[in-house]
């Protein structure tokens, strides 16, 4: 019976071939936009879940409150890991505390590369469940030893076997390879760290850090926990909060510092609002619902066209349905008839969904950031996908099916039957639904697309050509800083070199404890902090607005400052030149203020420019700064410079960057996103006018005798056109009035997202409306035109 | 009035040409009442198509008021049988989604008429072929006899000089049928309206004053 069923299925999709394919290809696209998305959300939902302690792991987060705003970071004291180790050693498992992650330089005998890795206590490969591959996952026991990812065991030592080997961090620290473990994969929250060092060889690495041991003002370290098996994320959040508050002074308390513990789970998707080190911003939950809704909505546009075709189709249908009630087929073997068809449909769109995504993949990875495969050897996922064809066929085909077997057939027989206005009213809903989607997904992409060149056009306050950046990561790199520039100018590689505390794409730094005449007292100051040397203003080509650049000429400009037009706002001054500006937390000293900058945008250009104080010291840097010159080739610069940094520097390796990248890269999301709007847009509009396209032939076809009789009373064919089309124009219109208030009201709302942001104007509804209208006007045309050229005498045939 | 030339109209089956019409030397006066007859298959309805310009002979000459029609350009051609023509169906032909007197109001409206013009004219045609009180229905709602007085009305609305009729009382019942000759000999005496009508019926035919017999394509007499 079941054969039967699908042999005759299969001889209607092979008669009508075009509907055949238009539902194949329309349902295909719709599938295949449905699998890329499943997979990108299924990848974002198993973010970390690498980690088979995934459940209990955790990151302690500090919230303070400044001036009535609160901020929460994961930057927290030293002593805290030490104080929830000894207080509250019966709620964790695990306590590790852990530098920041950053690129360090390995090298070992005339080996030299450089890295990016952490510190942190022995026990933490234990809480990650770090695979080992050769050594012990207690490798970090010893203060004198290192674990390295297997990638970069193979940097450095090759086919050599590395255990008990001795490498150099930063040409400084001396440590023996104990372990090597397999790459962490790219969804999880520690892919780029290539080797952990022990948190005991960080802490007397450098004289500050040790400082740090009981002092409870400075944020600078992470901490993480491991709960215990039984005990709960809210019983522990409680007991810890106040933690810190506790052993803080009155002034400190003020600040409000609250302590709790974010699970893994949320550290992906849920760290809006949450500090984490600069540059990093994780994914969000808001844009996994927003894309799994998109991805329902184009499969249901594939879904629809079906059901609207089918339907269409059913008036040529109805004479095979009277037919076959009339030689006594129940009404239920009519539906299955009509199901199979459309489940056949949908398993044949389903392998060209496939082939698709196959396609598609490794250009989708590259828009959304990712390493996706299809799972061709997991079971689950064809067992899901055979299902999932099943549940489409269905959902698509049961519309249909009910509705054409419910065909009275004396009335299907005896010809006197007719398609209503009435049934044809939910073939229209279904329309408006489909262009309303692709209209309001037309908007959403002028919109992200009008937001990054909007913020792209922001002006910077200085000048990314030819400026490029190289960190200082070790030792080495101090104290060559007359020898480096005056070489670079000799050779003419560069126009000016200076360095600066943090890299011109980030802020580094922030400090409190900030006085000046005429503060106000109940303000408590979180200025920006950034430390620079004579030349940084010329070489970045700042702009000042008022007093002058530091000089060498002033002896006094070791004491000087120079504040961004936002602080002098901030600061609320009229006339900052000349103020003094008192210290409290870098010392108590007093600076004199010789200028004011325009803004530099150095941190989120989606954000206001905050509060700046630039002071100049040559011991505070990290980072140098290279303006190429302008009369040679950015290679030949290059050469001289790398030529000059290896003879200068020769133990660390030459890595640089090129500013302009690194603001580029700020747009990375805000670019993905809009990439992303733009498939979806397009893939929408293709699966509507796929529909648009099969419902107006199948108009065409139906109105072929109404069109005959109008040509033969005079008809002509521009007027048979106008008659035609206006039904799908007014469709359509229906559907911008019906989008354009649902895309402002979430583009409005995702707008709320950026400080500094595009306005919507109402041309872009115009354009999201003609743009619609004039591909259904072609589209429909297409078919109208020919249905209008038709000789009516074909049509008109009285047998 | 009109002058048939040597008309031939062929299918291409295989490679072989099959004949609808064959070699059609006719000509017809203005104010004639002509009927074709023939058996089904003749070649009776391509001969009227031809002859309203819906359908091109394959080969062969058309004068129309003096027109060579083939020569015509498509715009022309449709102007001229606009101007000129009017078709009755033997299934009426009348658009269902319309009323009565939108219907009778369709050939107008291309005509490009003024509204109160079409007003007028719609009005006269109701008048005249008793349908008042059915301009708002809708043809499902009328009986054959009734739908096609509709169509006569709406092909006589743009005051054509030649009526085409297919079969027009085909699907009628005698007595209907009947009315509906009277109505066409009238409008060819009193109107002067040429009408050329292809019929099974000989009593039909008798209506009107000249009798073509059509054997495969072919005229006979």
């Amino acid at each position: 019976m079941i054969k039967t069923y699908f042999k005759i299925a299969w001889r209607n999709l092979a008669k009508n071939k075009k509907s055949a394919i238009i539902n194949i290809v329309g349902l295909a696209l719709g599938m295949a936009v449905f699998i890329l998305i499943a997979l990108w959300v299924w990848d974002e939902l198993s973010f970390d879940k690498y980690h088979e302690n995934y459940d209990r792991i955790g990151q302690v987060v500090q919230t303070q409150t400044f001036s009535g705003e609160q901020y929460r970071n994961v930057a927290v004291p030293f002593p805290l890991g030490e104080e929830l180790k000894t207080q509250y050693g019966d709620y964790f498992q695990y306590v590790t505390m852990a530098s920041w992650p950053g690129e360090h330089v390995l090298s070992q005998a005339d080996k030299l590369i450089s890295e990016h890795g952490i510190f942190m206590d022995a026990e933490a490969p234990r809480m990650l469940s770090l695979a080992i591959v050769e050594g012990s996952i207690d490798g970090l026991a010893n203060p004198n030893s290192i674990m390295l990812a297997e990638s970069t065991a193979k940097a450095i030592f090759g086919d050599e076997n590395p255990l008990e080997k001795v490498l150099k961090i930063n040409q400084q620290l001396s440590v023996t390879v104990t372990a090597v473990y397999q790459d962490l994969p790219d969804n999880t929250s520690f892919a780029n760290i290539r080797f952990i060092a022990p948190w005991a060889l960080y802490v007397t690495s450098e004289s500050w850090i040790l400082n740090q041991r009981s002092n409870w003002d400075n944020n600078s370290f992470q901490l993480f926990v491991q709960l215990r098996n039984g005990v709960t994320l809210e019983t522990v959040n409680r007991s810890i909060v106040d933690v810190k508050r506790n052993r803080v002074d009155e002034e400190r308390k003020k600040l409000n510092p609250l302590i709790a513990i974010q699970p893994m789970k949320d550290w992906h998707l849920k760290s809006e609002g949450i500090m984490r080190y600069p540059g990093e911003r994780g994914g969000s939950i808001k844009y996994v619902r927003l894309f799994s809704v998109i991805g329902v909505f184009v499969l249901l546009l594939a879904c629809i066209n079906f059901m609207n075709l089918s339907t269409a189709r059913s008036e040529k249908r109805a004479k095979e349905v009277g037919i076959r009630k009339t030689v006594g087929s129940p009404r239920q073997q009519l539906i299955l008839q009509f199901l199979s068809e459309s489940v056949l449909t949908a398993c044949m769109a389903f392998l060209f969904a496939i082939l698709l995504v196959f396609v598609l993949l490794p250009w989708f990875n590259g828009v959304a950031g990712k390493k996706l495969e299809i799972l061709w050897t997991n079971g689950w996922f064809w067992v899901a996908g055979i299902v999932f064809s099943l549940f489409t066929g269905i959902i698509a085909g049961s519309y249909p099916a009910f509705y054409l077997s419910s065909f009275n057939p004396l009335t299907v027989l005896k010809g006197t039957f007719r398609i209503g206005w009435m049934a044809g009213l939910p073939r229209k809903i279904l329309v408006v639904v489909q262009f309303s989607v692709s209209v309001a997904l037309i908007i959403g992409t002028i919109v992200v697309f009008r937001q990054i060149q909007h913020t792209k056009d922001r002006p910077v306050g200085y000048n990314r050509d030819r400026l490029m950046m190289v960190e200082m990561k070790t030792s080495d790199f101090y104290g060559k800083f007359d020898v480096l520039r005056s070489q670079l100018k000799e050779k003419g590689a560069i126009e000016e070199l200076s360095e600066s505390s943090s890299p011109m794409t980030a802020v580094w730094s922030n400090q409190g404890g900030f006085t000046w005449p005429g503060k106000d007292p109940a303000l408590q100051t979180d200025v920006a902090t950034i430390w620079v040397t004579h030349e940084f203003g010329k070489t970045v080509d700042w702009q000042i607005r008022e007093g002058r650049d530091f000089s060498r000429e002033f002896g006094t400009d070791s004491t000087a400052v120079i504040i961004n037009e936002a602080a002098a706002k901030y600061m609320g001054v009229a006339d900052p030149v000349g103020m003094t500006i008192t210290a409290g937390d870098l010392g108590g000293g007093d600076y004199h203020i010789i200028g004011v900058v325009n803004d530099l945008i150095m941190d989120s250009p989606f954000q206001p420019v905050k509060q700046t104080f630039y002071f100049m010291n040559y011991g505070m840097v990290n980072w140098i700064n290279l303006k190429l010159n302008a009369r040679k080739s950015t290679a030949e610069c290059l050469a001289l410079i790398e030529q000059t940094f290896r003879e200068v520097i020769p133990n660390a390796p030459f890595e640089y960057q090129f500013v302009d990248e690194g603001y580029a890269a700020k747009f990375a999301q805000e670019e993905r996103i809009g990439k992303l709007a733009t498939f979806f847009a397009t893939l929408a509009i293709v699966i509507s006018c796929l529909g648009i396209f099969g419902l107006a032939s199948f108009v065409a076809e139906q109105r072929t005798k109404e069109i005959g009789i109008r040509k033969v009373v005079g008809a002509s064919i521009f007027q048979l056109w106008r008659l035609l089309s206006t039904n799908f124009v007014i469709l359509v219109l229906i559907s911008c009035l019906v989008a354009s208030p649902v895309a402002y009201y979430f583009l409005e709302d995702w707008l709320q997202n950026y400080e500094y942001r595009a306005t919507i104007p109402w041309w872009v509804f115009a354009v999201a409306m003609g743009g619609a209208l004039l591909i259904t006007m072609l589209i429909v045309s297409l078919q109208t035109i020919r249905a209008a050229r038709m000789n009516p005498v074909e049509s008109l045939r009285d047998e | 009035m009109i002058e048939l030339k040597n008309i031939f109209k062929w299918y291409k089956v295989g490679g072989n040409r099959a004949f609808v019409l064959k070699d059609i030397n006719l000509r017809i006066a203005a104010g004639e009442f002509v009927s074709i007859m023939g058996p089904s298959g003749s070649g009776k309805s391509t001969l009227l198509h031809i002859l309203g310009l819906l359908d091109e002979p394959d080969e062969g000459e058309y004068i129309f008021l003096d027109e060579n029609v083939l020569g015509l350009k498509e715009k022309q051609r449709s102007a001229l049988y606009k101007q000129h023509i009017g078709f009755v169906f033997q299934a009426y032909h009348l658009i269902d989604e319309l009323t009565v007197y939108e219907n009778i109001e369709t050939p107008l409206i291309y005509k490009n008429f003024k509204s109160s013009e079409r007003k007028a004219i719609v009005a006269e045609m109701l008048d005249r072929f008793g349908i008042v009180g059915k301009k708002d229905l809708f043809p499902t709602q009328l009986s054959g006899g009734q739908q096609q007085l509709v169509g006569i009305a709406r092909a006589l609305a743009i005051k054509p000089k030649l009526l085409l009729a297919d079969e027009p009382t085909g699907n009628l019942n005698s007595k209907q049928g009947e009315s509906i000759m009277e109505l066409f000999k009238q409008l060819n005496e009193e109107d002067g309206v040429t009408i050329i009508q292809v019929t099974h019926s000989e009593k039909n035919a008798e209506y009107g004053n000249r009798i073509i017999e059509l054997l495969d394509g072919q005229l006979v007499s």
